[in-house]
């Protein structure tokens, strides 16, 4: 991937040369290392034997939706002027007239945007480890709970990159980012599962539980404790139908923003302008 | 070789570009001049395929730039007018990258970077950062990536501008040799004297039409046939009109609180002649005297615009 595409190895260096890169790195490390042994401290506190798998899963789910909340609030900060700050420094009309394609470009954008954040959650793995071994979770589920961070990752950078380059300046930009992040997060938790509190209350009506779940099975944060194992449902699909409606957003928002950095790429603009062309002669 | 037919691009009711036809023929270059606004940008945005046209048609190197975009990326290089760099860069990665853009890798890319940095005079630059750089510095750093790829044509969108007047020197000089190197090129300004030393074409837009073509020879060529004369003298307008309107060597004039202005054509005698002439009408000349030409008033006179400008009265 980086071999072919010159556009990340640029930034990689860019990025990786700041020396806030490694800081913030380091910082998050040690914040979420003392919050597991603070959390697993308290769990072992007044027991003989060491720790319940019980309260282990608990541990194990609460540091899993942490990071992911954080990850995700974070993850537009990196993204979100990826391509509208090449467009305010004056360099983005240099870069389309390069050979390089739109999604060289898109691309290249979205994983280095994203590389800190995959690092960031790929350096807390040893600390699930530590709670995996004292037998809270199964390796499916550290599997699910991991992966299942990279791709939302790379989700909300793809499309925080789409609205950087469809918006023309950063600061819409991560209006809208956060905007979507804030969808994925808090509108559809609060709203999901107001509606699903609404229908245990009135049970006979589905509409309401209908649209509780669906709202759910939007939240990373509810997909996430669900393929931790904190609640019960079919996980492994939702979280296949939460990564196929986000991912047919990013398609759209994709498209809209290839013609956007190239607009002579859609044939129809060509034949459009050719009707144009006729009509003046 | 660049080619535009017809070329035009709208802004909503704007027009930024008005029918263009122009063509810069192979290894010449091209000047194009216009006052601010007067659609250089866009033309030359079209041409480096960032800007569709609304219609009209444009080729470069022999390839139409919105049918084959890519073909013309290959074969261009592009300055914008305001450029910006990615300043955590050293000079040789800034570079590099670029030419990887182009699947320029490895010992090549060195080969050209060194040779390029030395040809901009920044090879004491090498491993500098672009953010500390100067101006000028950057200016001729931009112009060795655009040739990183070696293409065959160079759009600079007014290269010059921002620049101290040394720089502008250095620029100049680099821009002769790029020249001397057959590439085509078309390099726009506000300021024609920028253009006229490494141009061999000039065209100066205004409105965003074309509105004339010359070549810089048949410019300079003209150096001795126009003067500017000033002639200081109290006279009443219709003895100026009187006098002046019958000597044919008088092209144009415009008369001033002190005297009058004049584009005069023709050789010492006839000029001569002309103060006798004025002299003779009763006109008390007290100072009759050669302005130095500058070529833009050439460019005017050849192009059959007035050169003088005329107050409302
Ligand atoms: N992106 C744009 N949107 C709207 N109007 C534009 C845009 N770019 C240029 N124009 C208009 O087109 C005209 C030509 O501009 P430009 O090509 O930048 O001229 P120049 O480079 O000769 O100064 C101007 O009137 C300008 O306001
Ligand atoms: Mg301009």
């Amino acid at each position: 991937m980086m071999r072919g595409n010159p556009l990340l190895l640029k930034e990689f260096r860019q990025r990786m040369r700041t020396r806030r890169a490694p800081l913030v790195i380091m910082g998050y490390f040690i914040s979420m290392a003392l919050l597991t042994f603070l959390l697993l401290y308290e769990n072992v506190q007044g027991q003989l034997t060491l720790l319940l798998p019980a309260r282990g899963e608990q541990v194990f789910v609460t540091l899993g939706l942490l990071q992911m909340a954080v990850v995700v609030f974070l993850t537009p900060a990196f993204a979100a002027g990826a391509v509208s700050g090449e467009r305010e420094r004056r360099t983005l009309s240099v870069l389309l007239t390069t050979p390089l394609s739109p999604f060289t470009i898109l691309m290249g954008k979205v994983l280095s945007s994203s590389a800190l954040l995959l690092l960031l959650v790929v350096v807390t793995l040893p600390l699930y480890s530590l709670v995996f071994l004292f037998g809270a979770a199964v390796p499916q589920e550290l599997v699910g709970v991991f992966g299942f961070q990279l791709l939302t990752i790379v989700l909300v950078a793809a499309m925080s990159v789409c609205w950087s380059t469809l918006a023309l300046r950063s600061g819409w930009s991560t209006v809208l980012s956060y905007a979507t992040v804030t969808w994925m997060v808090l509108i559809t938790g609060l709203f999901g599962y107001g509606l699903q509190y609404a229908a245990t209350r009135f049970p006979i009506d589905y509409f309401l539980l209908n649209w509780g779940q669906f709202l759910l099975r939007l939240n990373p944060l509810w997909i996430e404790a669900g393929l931790a194992g904190a609640v019960p449902g079919h996980f492994a699909r939702d979280s296949l139908w939460f990564l196929g409606f986000y991912g047919s957003i990013t398609v759209i928002l994709w498209v809209l923003s290839s013609g956007r950095l190239r607009p002579q790429s859609y044939a129809f603009s060509a034949r459009f302008r050719h009707g144009d062309e006729k009509d003046f002669e | 070789m660049i080619q535009t037919q017809n070329l035009t691009k709208k802004y909503g009711r704007t027009v930024a570009v008005n029918r263009l036809n122009l063509t810069v023929r192979q290894g010449t270059v091209f000047g194009l001049i216009g006052e601010n606004g007067a659609g250089k940008t866009t033309t030359l945005s079209m041409l480096a395929t960032l800007t569709v046209p609304t219609f009209g048609r444009a080729f470069v190197n022999g390839f139409e730039v919105c049918k084959h975009p890519h073909d013309v990326r290959m074969s261009i290089g592009y300055m914008p007018d305001a450029f910006g760099v990615y300043d955590d860069l050293t000079v040789t990665e800034y570079l590099y990258f670029y030419a990887e853009c182009y699947g320029i890798k490895g010992a090549l890319a060195r080969r050209r970077s060194v040779d390029l940095l030395e040809w901009v005079n920044l090879q004491n630059q090498r491993k500098t950062y672009v953010n500390a750089l100067s101006r000028g510095m950057q200016q001729r750093l931009e112009l060795a990536r655009c040739l990183m790829h070696d293409p065959q044509v160079l759009i600079l969108d007014e290269p010059a501008s921002g620049l101290d007047p040394r720089s502008r020197i250095e620029l100049r000089r680099v821009l002769r040799r790029l020249r001397e190197l057959g590439k085509t090129m078309i390099i726009s300004s506000h300021i024609l004297n920028e253009l006229s030393e490494v141009s061999d074409e000039i065209g100066m837009m205004r409105g965003g039409e074309l509105s004339a073509v010359a070549a810089v020879d048949a410019l300079l060529d003209q150096t001795g046939a126009y003067r500017r004369l000033w002639i200081q003298a109290a006279a009443e307008p219709e003895s100026w009109h009187r006098v002046l309107a019958n000597v044919p060597q008088v092209l144009e004039y415009a008369l001033r609180p002190q005297g009058v202005e004049m584009v005069f054509s023709g050789l010492e005698e006839e000029q001569a002649e002309l103060l006798k002439r004025l002299i003779q009408s009763g006109i008390a000349v007290t100072h009759f005297g050669e302005q130095p030409t500058d070529i833009e008033s050439l460019f005017l006179r050849l192009t059959e615009r007035g050169v003088l400008p005329h107050d409302a009265g």
